[in-house]
């Protein structure tokens, strides 16, 4: 069994609420939510969960060479997206969709990146502050303790103030803790208190190596070492995804320093979709994480509060037609001119970019049916 | 003779390299069940058990490091970096540490340690899955730096990598990874730091490695119907170059084009172009032309066609050299 | 209603072929956008594959158990397409793979463009786009082949030349193989060259000009002409001419000439086998004073000077500039005034006093191609010496045949004033240095 005695949650896969004392100030934390918060987390999370099966499909019909999954985690990233402030900055790693679609981000953005569009597709100033993939394991860890860092220099955290006091959120898998830059990240927060909140998605594989290779131990106890204040929770139940990183997130930009949250979850589908999984999984274990979808378990506790049938019919419509917009676009989508190679390679210029995108220019133009 | 595709190729001469000698190991992420990203180490963990075919945990520093301690206490290492970007959370241990400890130990000790990097483009493929960072390694003093472009290349040289005292860099063309090719599986080719001379020219010398070896055989066919005769060497051996057979091409042909993936800036090619300069000053009647990637990072794979070497811009330095 | 057929992808990053293992549909059977149509294997795993189309499924173009290359066609369906708003048009009917992102999707009409990022096949490494047929960047030579006289170097030997010679002599229009080198190391030199081309513009007649329509030219005998004229008819009809010759081998010259080439010395300074004999007959002068005189009925004036003629050829005809005191100049001395006076003759600019008082004449035949001859005496003078090419040519040599350095050294005298012995003895002189130069440290 993945859980631990550490393990905590407040909804069980049945979808039922669970009340004992370690969960009590989870409890409190979730206080304010309302059936309306609560049908905007079940919509979240099956648009995207809809929109990243039509994304597969594209690529299996050539329309990306890659995709990368994020089905089964929906629970853990939307609850903690939500937790979040608007003035928050979120360092994803690269499976963070509903994250992203959470601060505002076109999805389509991402189908750019994988399509060979551009190794970036947006600007954190326009998706409020998610930032970039980075597709580098572990690498991004270091940036977000950087910028947790500059926020407490410029003492733009625990002032008391909730709404303004500012705060780093960073997402990374269970094969990113044992990068030399993920425990940097951690000793460079601890020593400067920074207002930072790792987030890990233990979704139990790295490609095809079981975490159990990455750790002897539970994850959330490393962190404990480096002296984070650390749990593990159920990262398929959003209620309990919202009420960690809501509680860690408040605490880390009041200035009680960086915060460990562990989101037991799993990833039901490949790696990416050069990925098969049938070669190194067992078809025992898929089966009892698909039994614990956050999806399933979250819509069973909607309808225990009334929540109507069509409130759920009506989502899929919604999700039908988001992903045949992405579908749409998507196929609409257009390469890049030959100048974006040199287009954004310095801030200054540079003598040797504008020479060869000069040459490149007029090589392309010298043919006989003109420049591509 | 066997037909295998390069994948193929190097999984068969690690299978005879790890039955040749008992203390060859294998170690990299996702390389023991699954059989790697490419499957180049496919069914080996089966055949020569955990203890053989190790899956490490997600750290690069950590796979090289190791294997270095490994090596000094006896075994064979070779390690798999999952793809070239992802090779530079390891770049310290290969360059600050594998790479200069035969010298710092005076040598007392052998480091062999192989580190195995599929690299280059043209698979269309996201950031860091399509690099060529051969420069940095043909760079340091203390590694050998050699990448096969065919299949039979492929079987041979990573046993000959293997059996080296050095350490190794092989740098395995993914592009190329699923084309098949003739093995003898008999009779070796040519040692590790030999170049080949893949086509026989008079005109024009193309120089390159790994998949740039087929698309200079592609511009030498569409400039054969011109009337232009290229040879075409495939240097194998990055570090060190064997000068003696690009010496001996440019002598016959006195035109020079060097083709690489890679940014052209400070590049391995530079290092080529450089050493005719001094070597073939008298003989040749153009400068050695270089046609590389641009100086850019690599772009996303709706640009990569325009940005990596193609039969055009090849032909285009090979008019430019006849033009002198 | 329009067809459209799904190309098999490439769904792992570098693949080039896929096993068809099952089809999930068969012709006649409704269709929907993400359907699962097959299953196929890879060399990396099994992999479901969803419709692009919606419609009606109209062929399977490919069985269960073919392996089939990534790109090629592997279903058709008729029907409204991929769901999507009008995508650009190209008239083809593979109209959804067209809407890709690859700039190399522009292929010829009928070939099926390739998927996104799609570049492990060949097929993506064949020109689609044949290059503009571009001017070569350097200019093209002048017509003007190499002097027919010289044969070209044999293939075996290979041509060292620096770049700027190269330049040099594509700009001249002179082919390096017809050259022959005289540098230290083997290698052609510049003035190698620009002696090449100056043969072919001497010669103007390179070309072989069709017969004139007109019987014939009438060339008024005037200026240079008239005065050459007259002087070869003064020359040759007033002094009874003989001519002497003597091969030697003129080797140990032309190693001289190398090493006075590479030496610091006469860095920048013309140095040829004409200094070495210009030098052995200013020598050979002071031991046959009498060659070095004017005949004038009464007298015969011996100068104890020598002012040294050299013919040249200008634009306008044969002139005889002289270098004067020639006796007293240095060897260096001697090389820095041959060369003003072929350069300024050659400029057209030699002025009439440069042309007066010489004592003695040597003519160079070997610029020409040509390996001796009988010059005819300039006028006032009683010696000519010609020097003629030097070129490799069999020599026995302590016994045995070697290849030297041959060359014939001529001389024509005026009898009147020069008998045969004092002209042999000259001419042996001569000889004796160019086989020895060292004869002139004396």
């Amino acid at each position: 069994m993945p859980y631990t005695d550490a393990t905590l949650s407040l909804l069980a896969p049945d979808g039922t609420l669970v009340t004992n004392d370690r969960n009590e100030m989870y409890h409190q934390a979730i206080s304010h939510l309302g059936e309306a918060d609560f049908r905007e987390f079940y919509r979240v999370m099956r648009v995207v969960r809809r929109f990243d099966i039509e994304a597969g499909n594209l690529q299996r019909q050539g329309q990306m060479a890659l995709w990368v999954p994020s089905i089964g985690q929906e629970g853990a990233q939307v609850g903690s997206a939500f937790a979040t402030r608007s003035q928050d900055h979120i360092f994803p790693a690269y499976r963070e969709h509903a994250v992203g679609y959470i601060r505002g981000l076109d999805l389509i953005n991402i189908i750019r990146m994988l399509r060979g569009v551009t190794h970036g597709g947006w600007n954190p100033k326009e998706t409020n502050n998610f930032h970039l993939y980075t597709l580098v394991i572990g690498s991004h860890t270091l940036h977000a303790t950087g910028y947790a860092m500059g926020i407490g220099f410029d003492g733009a955290c625990s002032t008391g103030a909730l709404e303004e006091d500012q705060a780093v959120l960073v997402y990374f898998g269970d094969g990113a803790t044992s990068q030399g830059d993920t425990n940097e990240a951690m000793v460079f927060a601890q020593s400067y208190q920074t207002p930072q909140v790792f987030f890990l998605q233990n979704n139990h594989w790295a490609i095809s190596v079981p975490v159990r290779v990455q750790s002897r131990t539970p994850l959330f106890e490393r962190a404990a070492g480096f002296g984070l204040p650390s749990i593990q929770i159920d990262g398929n139940d959003v209620l309990m995804s919202y009420a960690a990183t809501r509680l860690s997130m408040d605490a880390a930009r009041s200035g009680q320093g960086p915060h460990f949250i562990e989101a037991l979850t799993y990833r039901i589908g490949a790696h990416t979709t050069s990925d098969d999984p049938t070669k190194y999984r067992d078809e025992d274990e898929l089966a009892f994480w698909q039994a614990r979808d956050p999806i399933d378990r979250f819509r069973t506790y909607l309808t225990s509060l009334g929540v109507e049938q069509a409130f759920f019919d009506q989502v899929e419509v919604e999700a039908e037609d988001h992903a045949s917009d992405i579908r749409a676009r998507t196929m609409a989508l257009e390469s890049p001119p030959a100048s974006e190679i040199f287009a954004h390679v310095f801030t200054d210029d540079h003598a040797g970019i504008t020479a060869e995108a000069a040459w490149l220019e007029e090589y392309l133009a010298s043919f006989e049916e003109g420049s591509s | 003779m066997r037909e295998l595709p390069l994948a193929k190729a190097i999984n068969e001469g690690l299978r005879a390299a790890m039955l040749a000698d008992s203390s060859v190991m294998l170690m990299g992420e996702d390389i023991a069940q699954l059989g790697g990203v490419f499957r180049v180490t496919e069914g080996l963990q089966e055949q020569f058990g955990p203890s053989r075919v190790v899956d490490t945990p997600l750290a690069e520093a950590g796979i090289v490091g190791t294997a270095i301690g490994l090596a000094m206490r006896g075994y064979k290492p070779v390690c798999e970096i999952q793809f070239d970007g992802f090779v530079y959370p390891a770049f310290d241990q290969i360059v600050t540490q594998l790479a200069k400890l035969t010298s710092r130990h005076e040598g007392t000790q052998a480091f062999p340690v192989v580190i195995r990097i599929p690299y280059g483009g043209h698979i269309g493929a996201i950031e860091h899955h399509q690099e060529s960072p051969e420069a940095y390694f043909a760079h340091t003093a203390g590694l050998r730096v050699i990448s096969p472009a065919t299949p039979h290349d492929a079987y041979w040289m990573i046993q000959d990598a293997i059996a080296s005292s050095d350490p190794v860099i092989f740098l395995e063309p993914k592009s190329r990874y699923w084309h098949k090719g003739q093995v003898d599986v008999e009779v070796p080719g040519l040692a590790m730091n030999q170049a080949e001379i893949a086509r026989v020219g008079r005109d024009v010398t193309l120089i390159g490695h790994g998949a740039a070896v087929a698309m200079m055989q592609q511009a030498a066919d569409i400039a054969e119907g011109e009337g232009i005769s290229i040879e075409v060497i495939n240097l194998r051996s990055l570090s060190p170059l064997d000068m003696d057979t690009v010496m001996e091409s440019v002598r016959k042909t006195t035109r020079a084009v060097v083709v690489q993936e890679s940014p052209g800036n400070a590049s391995l090619g530079s290092e080529v172009a450089a050493t005719l300069a001094e070597q073939a000053f008298y003989v040749m009647q153009a400068p050695v032309l270089r046609v590389s990637g641009f100086n850019a990072p690599f772009p996303p794979a709706g640009l990569e066609s325009i940005y990596l070497p193609d039969t055009d811009r090849i032909l285009d330095a090979v008019d430019r050299s006849m033009a002198y | 209603m329009a067809d459209f057929t799904f190309p098999l992808p490439d769904v792992g990053e570098g693949l080039t072929e896929a096993e068809i293992v099952s089809w999930h549909v068969k012709p006649g059977d409704p269709i929907a956008v993400n359907q699962v149509v097959c299953e196929i294997e890879t060399a990396k795993s099994l992999v479901e594959l969803p419709s692009p189309f919606s419609g009606v499924v109209k062929e399977l173009l490919v069985a269960e158990g073919d392996t089939v290359q990534v790109g090629s066609p592997i279903i058709s369906v008729t029907g409204e397409g991929a769901d999507e708003p009008a995508a650009p048009d190209t008239g083809v009917t593979e109209a959804v793979s067209d809407t890709t992102a690859s700039v190399s999707s522009e292929g010829d009409s009928g070939k099926v463009a390739n998927l996104v990022g799609y570049g492990a096949g060949d097929d993506h490494a064949t020109s689609r786009r044949r290059r503009y047929a571009r001017a070569t960047p350097a200019e093209t030579p002048a017509t003007v082949p190499s002097a027919p006289v010289s044969a070209p170097v044999a293939q075996a030997m290979p041509i060292i030349a620096k770049p700027p010679i190269r330049k040099l002599a594509k700009d001249l229009g002179v082919d390096l193989a017809s050259v022959l080198p005289t540098g230290v190391a083997g290698e052609i030199l510049r003035e190698d060259v620009v002696r090449q081309a100056e043969q072919a513009t001497v010669f103007k007649n390179i070309e072989t000009p069709a017969w004139p329509e007109n019987r014939e030219d009438r060339i008024p005998v005037k200026g240079v002409r008239k005065a050459i004229a007259n002087a070869m008819v003064k020359s040759m009809f007033s002094a009874p001419h003989v001519s002497v010759f003597v091969d030697v081998d003129a080797t140990r010259t032309m190693d001289f000439v190398k090493r006075l080439k590479a030496s610091p010395d006469f860095a920048g300074i013309k140095v040829s086998p004409l200094l070495v004999m210009v030098k052995a007959m200013i020598w050979a002068v002071q031991r046959n004073p009498t060659v070095n005189s004017t005949w004038t009925d009464e007298e015969i004036l011996v100068h104890h000077y020598v002012n040294l003629g050299v013919a040249a050829a200008t634009p306008r005809g044969l002139i005889v500039p002289n270098v004067k005191e020639a006796h007293t100049l240095s060897l260096r001395e001697l090389a820095m005034a041959l060369e003003k006076l072929t350069v300024t003759a050659r400029d057209g600019k030699t002025t009439p006093e440069e042309m007066s008082g010489g004592t003695i004449t040597i003519t160079n035949l070997g610029s020409f191609g040509v390996d001796t001859g009988t010059p005819i005496l300039n006028p006032g003078e009683v010696t000519i010496v010609a020097l003629g090419t030097i070129k490799p040519k069999p020599w026995i040599v302590e016994g045995e045949v070697r290849s030297r350095m041959v060359t014939t050294v001529a001389a024509s005298f005026d009898h009147r004033v020069v008998d045969g012995d004092v002209a042999s003895r000259f001419v042996a002189d001569v000889a004796s240095v160019m086989e020895e130069p060292a004869l002139l440290l004396d």
